[in-house]
């Protein structure tokens, strides 16, 4: 047993990860591995340099601050498995590096765990169990403890005292602001720690979810993909590559939020869904507070 | 005879608890004879480390959680997060203590209530009014 383990360990990192995405198993099943384990791989990507020959496919619409300058980020493809960047995006730096500010994203995961859950748990009460509205016995002289009702909650069968009472919510919201700011941290994150990729479309050749995975493997992305495009309607072939896979999976853009990308190792975002995200999330560092619910008309606002 | 068969049983339920402890198709056996106890020992008996349960991570439900929830700030407002919850419509978008959902309750659903349903509700908006308005510190 413990030659085994020993054989296995020596047997490296990279090629654990490569098998565990072939879905074939050569390990011993009740191997435990640490789950801050980095594939090495990984780490050879570079960022773009300086005086890199490809075109700049993006810049940032809105007004860059003078003191900090634009994130650059390569735009790949998803037509082929072993394509090279085919261009450069310029990522605004109020959005994508931001500070990460960890506080937020635990407060933001917990409110998304619990702003929806309502729990039915429900306890009779003395006044509520059926029957025990008589005394059972009178007050002197049978020799027992004295009792009112046969429900009272020292009673086998009697209601609780202090248990659950019914339909109970755990709603509450965080203030808008810090919703915001939190996604911000969440994308800045997945940007400084290399999860993030741009893609110009995403069509695929085939409507394979191998291919996606062939994908995902070769170019040492990760475990679990998020995909996000903009708009109701995706191309055909993505939506049934995705529909099997558990752990590649395709929202648009309005639904990104910050639990599905901690849940995600990477996060895949076309050019744009970036100008989406960067025109909804920069509005709110400029605006004036609400007079009224932002859902009601405004002027100037659409 | 019936002797014999008793001391036979109580051998092989001796035997079964034994062995059940090391293989689990023995425990099987164990739960086909009915037991029952005076109520003195402890119910929950664990004589083997049970497996551990496989949670699968992926579902449908455990991949797709949260999304959406952002949908007044990146879909405009026309929606707010309160609306995706589902549950009684007394509780949607809304958090109170026990009296304060009652009083909602009431307001909202009372007259489409069960008769022993609504008596019982009404004792209870009672009781709590009067233990938190009248009796103890916050009056």
């Amino acid at each position: 047993m413990l030659r085994l383990s020993l054989l296995v360990f020596s047997r490296g990192v990279a090629k654990r990860f490569a098998s565990s995405f072939s879905g074939q198993t050569s390990l011993p099943p009740n191997l435990m591995l640490p789950t801050n384990l980095v594939d090495p791989a990984r780490l050879k990507r570079r960022p773009p340099p300086a005086d890199c020959p490809l075109p700049l496919l993006r810049t940032c619409d809105a007004v860059v601050p003078a003191h900090l300058s634009p994130v650059q980020m390569w735009v790949e493809t998803l037509q082929s498995c072993d394509s090279e960047p085919m261009g450069l995006a310029e990522l605004h730096p109020d959005v994508f590096a931001v500070r990460p500010r960890l506080d937020i994203l635990y407060d933001i995961e917990m409110w998304q765990r619990s702003y929806k859950r309502i729990s039915y748990a429900n306890t009779k009460v003395r006044s509520e169990v059926r029957g025990g509205g008589r005394k059972p016995w009178r007050q002197k002289g049978s020799g027992r403890a004295r009792h009112g009702s046969i429900r009272s909650p020292i009673w086998r069968g009697g209601g609780v005292s202090h248990g659950p009472r019914g339909p109970n919510s755990y709603y509450y919201m965080l203030p808008m602001k810090v919703r915001v700011q939190g996604l911000k941290v969440a994308l800045s994150s997945k940007m400084s720690q290399d999860y993030l990729h741009i893609v110009d479309s995403l069509s695929i050749p085939t409507p394979d979810p191998q291919y996606l995975l062939d994908l995902v493997r070769q170019r040492h992305w990760g475990e679990s993909v998020l995909i996000v495009d903009i708009g109701e309607e995706f191309p055909e072939n993505i939506l049934r590559a995705t529909a099997d896979l558990k752990t590649v999976n395709l929202i648009p853009a309005i639904g990104l939020n910050v639990h599905s990308m901690l849940k995600h190792e990477v996060l895949v975002l076309t050019l744009e869904t970036v100008k989406f995200l960067e025109e909804k999330l920069l509005w709110h560092d400029q605006r004036y507070t609400p007079l009224y619910p932002f859902k009601l008309p405004y002027s100037d606002f659409p | 005879m019936l002797r014999v068969t008793v001391k036979a049983m109580s051998v092989l339920g001796g035997l079964l608890r034994a062995g059940a402890s090391f293989c689990q198709s023995a425990g099987t056996l164990l739960h086909t004879a009915r037991t029952f106890s005076t109520g003195s020992c402890c119910q929950i008996r664990m004589h083997a480390i049970p497996p551990l349960k496989k949670v699968d991570r992926w579902t449908e439900k455990r991949s797709m959680f949260g999304v959406y929830d952002n949908i007044g700030i990146l879909g405009d407002f026309k929606a707010h997060p309160k609306d995706l919850i589902v549950g009684p419509c007394w509780l949607r978008g809304f958090k109170g203590n026990e009296l304060q959902c009652l009083i909602r309750k009431k307001k909202m659903v009372g007259d489409r209530m069960m008769t022993l349903e609504k008596h019982n509700l009404e004792k209870r908006i009672r009781f709590l009014y009067r233990r938190l308005n009248r009796y103890g510190k916050h009056r």
